[in-house]
Parts: C-alpha cells; structure tokens; sequence
C-alpha cells in the first residue's frame, strides 16, 4: 500500500469577528513578512490537544492538530456535524486554504469537486465552458478534446452545444457541468456532499462514479451527511467533531459512533403536573421514543436496521378507567404513514391492560416499529387518548419527531437512491426455477 | 496497482519558496488554464458587441484625436521634438493604455473571480496575468494603427533602431506584472485598492510623457527633477519607445538605470508578496 495523502498535524484557525481585525495595509504586509521570516509567537500552542473550546484568544480553530494518512484506493468517508471542520479539511487538501500549523502533503494529481461548475461563465457557450472548466480543473486540452465527445453524450446537451450557458436551464447546466468534472481523472480526487443536491438521477451519477473511481485505484475522499453512501461507498471512515478527529476506522463503526454520540432531536417529552395535557380521566405525563434494543436512554435518533419504541406515560386520576392509546406517524410532509391502536385485533399479542378498568396511578403503554419499516427520514409522531379505538380525549399531535438513520444494512448491494418510499420494509422474495414455461 | 513504473512523489503544498519563483513554474505548467482564462476575458468582451475587436483601434485612435484637437484648439504645442505630434501621441496612448487597461483589469480579476478562487486550487498569479495578457493583446493589435499614422505623417522611421522596441515593450510588461502582483492581491483583502486604482491612474497620465513629449518638459524640469521624473519606468519606457521608433530625445543614463532597478525593485517584491498573500487569499478575499 502507498501512502498518498499525509497530514501531518494539520490546524487551521480562522479570527472570529470582523476582518478589519487585519489593521492596515501596511500592517499586514508587515506582519507577512516578519511570519516570512519568524514564526508567529501565537500557534505555540497549536495541536497539542488542549482538551477545551475551539475559541482560543479570538481564534477559531477550525482544526486542530489533524493527524491522518490515507493510502492509494481507498475512499475515505468524513463524517461530523457541521462546523466539525469538514469542509476546512478538504479545502486543505484542495490547496485552496494553506494550514496554520502543520502540513499538507499529497501524491499525484489532485482534483477536487468542492461545487459542480466552478468558472462556468454564462456569456461563453456550452463547448467554451467545457473548455474553461476542464482547464481549471486541471485537464489539459489534450485530455479534454480526446474526451469532449463522451463529455458532451453524458450530459446529454447536444444541440445547445453552440448557445452561451446562460440560455440553459439550469438542469442543463449542471449537467454539463458534472460531465466535465466526471472525466477529470485525477490520483486523489476530494468530493463533497454539495455535489449531492441535485436531483436524484444526479445524485446516483456522482455516486456511482466515486465508486469507480475507487475501483479502478483512485484515492478518494468524500464528505458526506448521507451515512448511507458513505456505509457502502467507502472503505473506511473517520468522524470529526470540534475539529478534532475523533475515530478512524471502518465506516461502520464510524457511523454507529457517530450516530450514538451526536446529540440529536430529543427523544422524549415530558410533562409537569400543572401543564399537562390531560382530560377529566387521565392526565400524559411523557411521551418517548427510542431505539428499543440497547440503551434505555431516549433519542431522536435512529438505526434503520434497530425497532424504534415508543411510550406514553399517562395518569388515571379517577378508578375504573379504561383507556385505549393510539399512535399516528405522519411523514416530513404531514402524510399519514400509519395509525395503530392497542386493540388487541390490531396487535401482534394481546395488550393485557387493553380493555380493563384501571384503578388510579401512573401506566405506561408502548408500541415497537420493527427494524427495517421505515425509510431513512424524519417522523412526526401523535399520541391520542380515549376509551375506544377512534376516541380522542387527548390528542397530541405531532408531539415528537425522530429522524431514521440509513445505516446501510440494506444497501449492501444498492448505493443509490431511496428517497421518495415512505417506508422501506424489509419483504419476502422468492425466485425458483420453473418447470416448463408459463403457458400462454 | 498504479501502471506507471514511478509512482510520483508524495508533495507537501507550498514548502518553501519563500522568493515566490516557483509559482513562475506552476503557471509554466498551468500556461493552458493561463491561455483559457485569456481567451474568455477576451471573448467575454466582445460578446454582444457589434463593432467587435474595432473597439481595440477606436480607443488608442480616439484618445491620440482629442489631444489632437485639444492642441490644436488651445494652440499650444504638446510636443518638443520635431517628430509630428500625431506620431507622438499615438505612440503615448498605446503604452498608457497597456498599462492603464491591465493594471486595471488584473486589480480586479482576483475579486470577480472570488467564487473560482474559493473553490479550486490554481496558481492565482494566472488571473491577474490574463488581465495583462489582454491589456498587451489590445496594446499589440492597436500597434497596427502605427504603420498609416506614420506614413501618413511622412514620418522618418529609425530602422537602425526599430528591433529595440522589443526589450522595451517586454520592460513595460514587465514591470506591469510588478505592479499588478501587488495590485490584485491586495485588492483581493483591501478594496480601497480598487478605489483608489481610478485616481492614481489619473495623475500617472499626467506625470508620465503620454500626451506630450520629454523635450517639452526637460529644458523646465532641469537636470536633477529630470533624474526623478524619468526614474518613473513609465515615462522611460514610452520616451525608450519614440527614441526607438522617431529618434526623439531619449531618457538619461541615469534615469533609465534607475527606472530599471525600480522595475526589477517592484517585479521580485511582487512576486515575493504574491506567494506570501497567495496562503492567506481564500481566507481574506
């Protein structure tokens, strides 16, 4: 294996507050010089893994102190919330930011895809601007005019090859501008997930040419948000937070570290006696739900491959009360997914308290999605109340949401897209061989 | 498995280099992107445009006639040489324009180019480069304006010394990559640059030979404010340019070899101050 991307204890700050920090003119090009020949007094201290804030004296240190190494033909994920220093780091490798400290080292050609059509001008025609961004991203014309033709077929424009690009739709434009960048073939190649937010054809082309490109002995290195393609794209992965790395290692493990310390959308509500909501009977005390196989710690975030639980805790303030719970799922656009009771013709097994008077205390009723059901998407989760099926003395709408994480557990043989569905159940598939053939 | 017997070496950005001369050699290895970036300036610029590349003649053409006619009018003399004046001026206006319009164009260029600049990495140093590339392009096309303005005028051409007018003009670029290097990187982090670019241009115009001639000023100047007023290269270039081409008075010993140091001055300190605001210029543009 050959080493082809180093970082050697990378940082990058960044002064916090406006830019006039810089003072004057002949300031700056002062200090330039004095850095040019002395180091700046103020980085001592960078990199040595001050446990604390990323604001330090008025900096924002963006990295801090990045070791990393990655070898030929591996497609590294980058995992990490926003502001973790995702992007600061590509753009390191890119060369387009230099590092405060440390230092940036790279074997071969690096081409990066930071944005989809950089330099595109729209006075200038659709072959000029092939032209024009193929040379900025490093093609030269040679290369350009032997694959202009495969260029232009991929991004299907044909006949508006001659027109400026400002008369293009801008599905034609990105197109274009994706072709060009999909025939850049470089040693090291630096994606991030902004190339994603086409549209889904799109997304699928990037996708599947990143796994080609790892294929055929490229290093590649790719931010994503989407743990899904980084679960099945990559070989391995690491997670920065506060521009520290935290985890390197394969991107399953990555992607459950991720996904267990990322503090998400709370999974659980709950209620004072005074402002809750209740009716003359009954009175909800919590609301929750959680990933129901390990930990009895609540959270909105979950595993596509793990049964979600959710429970209410409700008060009976008066003996005798029978109380039917109901659940609603709707999806991120209000869509009713499902609506369930703990009417035993509606379970798996017999609620035992469905139907019985209760006596005054405190009950909890809870409900298990299985794993594998839902799509990986944000849920909207309403609670209803009431004596029968169908009854709504407390209603509660919306009253939670969890987001279902794509863990990859069934894209193992499919990276592309899945949004669209609603739900992704896991389904009974059969195939044989026939005997004769089916009779007409 | 890499099908090249020599895999290329592993290569920390920017080590080194602290004179800024290795950038000279990225943009000799980049010189197509050079060439792409020039070839869209000068398309951008004559798109939508019906008279097209005329408009590089009816510049150089139309400011030589107004001080034509300005002269003309106030009824002074512009010019101390015996050299007809239409030939002096002309010869003015296209250096001042070489200098003007790329000092102009590269001060800017990295800025417009912010959203390029941001998000891929390229030898900056070729943006404002193309800027000049234009600004000589324009200077070169409206030299052809020279051959009816001199034969027009009758005009003694020195053809003894005509080859020099090379070295002079590559003088002239020269010390326009000087300027610009600084200009356009420190436009990119302080905008007054841009604001103030207009009003130096103004008084350079001014204080350089371009609408009159050395001889009309050295006899008020006198030999010591001479020395100072030539060490500007403007002025020694386009007084270089008419002795080359006209045989008029040509600028001091001393005020050339000064002119040259500052050139030679503002050229490697500008390439220098390049690399050094090159690390930072993603940061602060």
């Amino acid at each position: 294996m050959m080493q082809t991307v180093h970082l050697d204890n990378v940082s990058k700050r960044f002064r916090l507050g406006a830019s006039n920090e810089y003072g004057r003119i002949t300031e700056a090009i002062a200090g330039a010089f004095k850095r040019w020949v002395a180091p700046d007094p103020s980085l001592a201290h960078a990199g040595n893994g001050v446990p604390n804030s990323q604001i330090r004296n008025g900096w924002f240190w963006a990295l801090d102190g990045l070791q990393l190494e990655v070898q030929q033909g591996e497609i590294l994920g980058i995992v990490g919330k926003n502001g973790a220093g995702k992007s600061t780091l590509l753009k390191l490798l890119a060369r387009i930011i230099t590092p405060t400290t440390g230092r940036v080292g790279v074997r071969g050609r690096v081409g990066s895809l930071l944005e989809v059509g950089t330099g595109f001008h729209p006075e200038l025609t659709g072959r000029e601007n092939v032209y024009l961004n193929g040379s900025i991203l490093g093609m030269s014309r040679r290369d350009i005019k032997a694959r202009f033709d495969r260029i232009v077929d991929f991004a299907e424009i044909g006949p508006f090859l001659d027109t400026p690009v400002k008369r293009y739709s801008s599905g034609m434009a990105v197109r274009l501008a994706f072709s060009v960048a999909a025939y850049l073939e470089p040693d090291v190649l630096i994606v991030d997930e902004v190339l994603a937010v086409g549209d889904q054809a799109f997304q699928q082309k990037c996708i599947l040419k990143a796994k080609e490109l790892g294929e055929q002995g490229r290093t590649v290195l790719l931010v994503s948000h989407n743990l899904a393609s980084v679960a099945n794209l990559c070989t391995r992965a690491v997670y920065l937070r506060e521009g520290r790395l935290i985890l390197d290692s394969s991107p399953s493990t990555v992607i459950e570290e991720y996904l267990r310390s990322s503090v998400g959308v709370s999974g659980i509500k709950r209620w004072e006696q005074d402002d809750a909501p209740k009716s003359s009977r009954l009175r909800v005390r919590e609301v929750s739900v959680q990933s129901s196989s390990d930990s009895d710690e609540a959270g909105g975030e979950m595993d596509i491959d793990r049964p979600i639980r959710i429970a209410v805790a409700f008060e009976v303030l008066e003996d005798n009360a029978i109380v039917t719970s109901s659940l609603r799922l709707k999806d991120e656009s209000a869509v009713n997914i499902l609506w369930s009771t703990n009417a035993t013709s509606m379970c798996q097994r017999p609620d035992p308290l469905y139907g019985k008077p209760l006596s005054k205390g405190l009950y909890q009723t809870a409900c298990t999605l299985p794993s594998n059901f839902l799509n990986d998407s944000r849920y909207f989760i309403s609670i209803a109340l009431g004596e029968k099926p169908g009854d709504a003395e407390i209603e509660l709408d919306s009253v939670l949401s969890f987001v279902v994480h794509d863990t990859g557990a069934m894209r193992k043989e499919y990276a592309g897209n899945w949004s669209g569905p609603i739900i992704r159940p896991r389904l009974d598939w059969y195939s044989q061989p026939m005997e004769c053939p089916p009779s007409a | 498995m890499s099908s090249e017997p020599i895999p290329p070496p592993l290569r920390y950005y920017g080590a080194g280099d602290p004179l800024g001369l290795e950038q000279i050699g990225e943009v000799w290895q980049r010189r197509e992107l050079l060439f792409r970036f020039f070839q869209r300036d000068l398309l951008i610029r004559y798109r939508q445009v019906v008279v097209g590349i005329l408009w590089v003649l009816v510049q150089p053409l139309l400011g030589a006639l107004i001080f034509m006619g300005l002269f003309f009018v106030l009824g002074t003399k512009a010019s101390g040489s015996n050299a007809a004046y239409p030939n002096v001026v002309l010869i003015g206006m296209l250096c001042w324009q070489l200098v003007s319009n790329s000092l102009r164009d590269a001060t800017g260029s990295l800025v417009n180019y912010r959203h390029v600049v941001t998000k891929i990495y390229f030898p900056r140093l070729l943006l404002p480069l193309a800027g000049l590339m234009c600004a000589v392009f324009d200077f070169l096309v409206g030299c052809t304006l020279l051959i009816p303005t001199l034969y027009l005028t009758g005009a003694s051409v020195q053809w003894s010394t005509v080859w020099l007018c090379i070295p002079i003009i590559a003088w002239m670029i020269l010390f326009c990559i000087g300027c610009i290097a600084w200009l356009s990187s420190l436009n990119a982090m302080y905008r007054d640059v841009g604001y103030a670019l207009p009003f130096a241009l103004q008084l350079g115009m001014f204080v350089s030979p371009v609408v009159y001639d050395l001889e009309r000023v050295s006899t008020s100047l006198g030999p010591h404010w001479q020395m100072l007023y030539e060490a500007n290269p403007i002025a020694s270039c386009i007084s270089s340019l008419r002795w080359a081409i006209l045989g008029t008075q040509p600028p001091s010993g001393l005020g050339l070899i000064t002119s040259l140091l500052i050139t030679a001055v503002l050229l490697f300190s500008g390439l220098a101050w390049f690399r050094v605001a090159d690390r930072q210029l993603a940061d602060r543009i």
